[in-house]
């Protein structure tokens, strides 16, 4: 064997739309890598600040200075600007006077849903993009696939005798991008569904205590009612 | 900014893990390597097997050589020693006999024994000599049947490479007829010029149908012109005239 076939010059010698979608393929697989890495320090992040706001939440503390506390913060995020928008939409309306327990109740509601819903945006980017990558690539280097042994095989064409040396490195060559395509795809797919279900986790509880802090806000709300 | 801090991180972990990746595949990468190293040592195996299947045999001759000499010697011994044995009786028969006499005597037979071992020890060495040359000479023997063997070997090769071709050529250029079916077969005689042009090609068993035969016929002579060695006897020996047997195998009943 004079010289190895090594999977570089395989690249080297394929043609150049395949080594295009072989760049392309590379390029989003470190962009789905590099999502994946993001999505799970910031998801990590998400549950263990949730857990610290729930444990400071049910300690017992006012919950006015417990508000006053956070909104000097700059740095709100997750389940803190949920807090944050009720409560301040509540001190508001029941502070200007003229609304009854239901109007501030709904507004309340109103803010809270709001809210919830910014920050499930906040928690999905960048998943569709791993749905993308995921679902698209394995096709993208089916592709190239196709296309190199397309060429290989029009060449063998202009061949008079045809051996499996004259096809083989061809065909060897075009399934690289395939297996670009699938190397590409799997870890996408898996942190697609895996930070898909953690998602809806960290937004179920963001919803309980979304309706907890309602239910405390309405209670406040009905006694003040009742009070004047 | 914000987006700097929360990217760098994750797209250098990113970048890493593909470096690493190809870094990987790129020193993984020889499939080929471990079974080319298999290969080689057979060709060195054969070699030896054959070499120690012939060397017994010569072993075996001069074990047998030798234990006849040592035989012959023991005998010549043994002889000797009943010889000495027999002259002394008789010398202590004869007590009157002289000293000196019987000193002559005993130093007779010595020197005759020391004259017999000799002969016999340069004998041995002869024949030792000449059992290592017979040795040497049929291994050479064995080494030049080897590489004949080799080279009728590639030869054989070399024809059946040739022939490969030859036939795909002439199945290429084979319209059968309709008539054609399963079981027929012709047997058609190729001559070529060293050129590999077909100057004769003659039906030596024909099938029963005459379109059968002529569409094997037209087969060869629509190839025109064959691949064949070059070298003058490899062309005489297998393909100045050969057969070609046609059979349409792959045909349905």
């Amino acid at each position: 064997m004079p010289d190895q076939l090594s999977i570089f010059e395989l690249i080297a010698n394929a043609s150049l739309l395949v080594q295009a979608v072989m760049a392309v393929l590379v390029l989003a697989s470190v962009a789905s890598w590099m999502m994946i890495f993001q999505r799970w320090f910031f998801l990590r992040k998400q549950l263990s600040e949730i857990d610290s706001f729930e444990e400071h939440f049910w300690s017992g503390i006012d919950l006015r200075k417990f508000f006053a506390e956070l909104e000097d913060d700059d740095d709100l995020n997750g389940i803190e600007t949920v807090f944050v928008a009720g409560f301040r939409e509540f001190t508001r309306l029941s502070e200007s006077g003229g609304a009854d327990a239901e109007a501030i109740m709904q507004g309340v509601q109103r803010v809270t849903r709001v809210a919830l819903m910014r920050e499930e945006a906040r928690l999905e980017t960048h998943l569709a993009f791993l749905a993308t990558v995921g679902s698209t690539s394995p096709y993208v280097g089916l592709f190239g696939t196709v296309w190199g042994i397309m060429n290989s095989f029009r060449s063998l064409a202009n061949m008079s005798q045809a051996t499996l040396a004259s096809v083989a490195p061809g065909i060897s060559e075009a399934l690289v991008a395939t297996a670009m395509g699938l190397f590409a795809a799997i870890p996408a797919v898996i942190g697609y569904n895996r930070f898909s279900a953690r998602v809806e986790g960290l937004m179920k509880r963001y919803e309980a205590f979304s309706d907890e802090l309602t239910t405390i806000l309405h209670r406040a709300a009905h006694s003040k009612v009742t009070e004047s | 900014m914000y987006a700097l801090r929360q990217y760098s991180i994750p797209l250098l972990l990113a970048v890493i893990m593909h470096v690493g990746a190809v870094w990987t595949l790129y020193r993984g990468w020889n499939p080929e390597k471990e079974l080319q190293n298999v290969v080689m040592p057979n060709a060195v195996v054969a070699r030896l097997l054959v070499l120690d299947a012939k060397q017994p045999k010569v072993d075996l001759a001069a074990i047998e050589r030798a234990k006849a000499a040592t035989a012959a010697k023991k005998a010549a011994q043994d002889k000797a020693a009943r010889d000495a044995a027999a002259k002394e009786k008789a010398a202590q028969d004869k007590a009157q006999l002289a000293l000196e006499e019987r000193a002559e005597k005993e130093k007779a037979a010595q020197d005759r024994r020391s004259q017999e071992n000799a002969r016999k020890e340069r004998e041995r060495l002869e024949r030792m000599a000449r059992l290592s040359d017979l040795a040497e000479s049929s291994m050479q023997d064995a080494i030049a049947l080897e590489n004949a063997e080799m080279q009728s070997g590639s030869e054989a090769a070399v024809v059946q490479s040739y022939h490969a071709a030859i036939y795909d050529l002439v199945r290429r250029n084979w319209s059968r007829p309709p008539s054609a079916r399963t079981g027929m077969s012709v047997r058609v005689q190729v001559e070529l010029i060293p050129t590999g042009e077909v100057i004769a090609v003659t039906i030596i068993d024909s099938s029963g149908s005459t379109a059968f035969d002529r569409s094997a016929e037209h087969a060869v002579r629509r190839a025109t012109r064959f691949d064949v060695p070059q070298e003058n006897k490899l062309f005489e020996a297998h393909f100045r005239r050969f057969y070609i047997l046609f059979q349409p195998e792959d045909l349905l009943r």
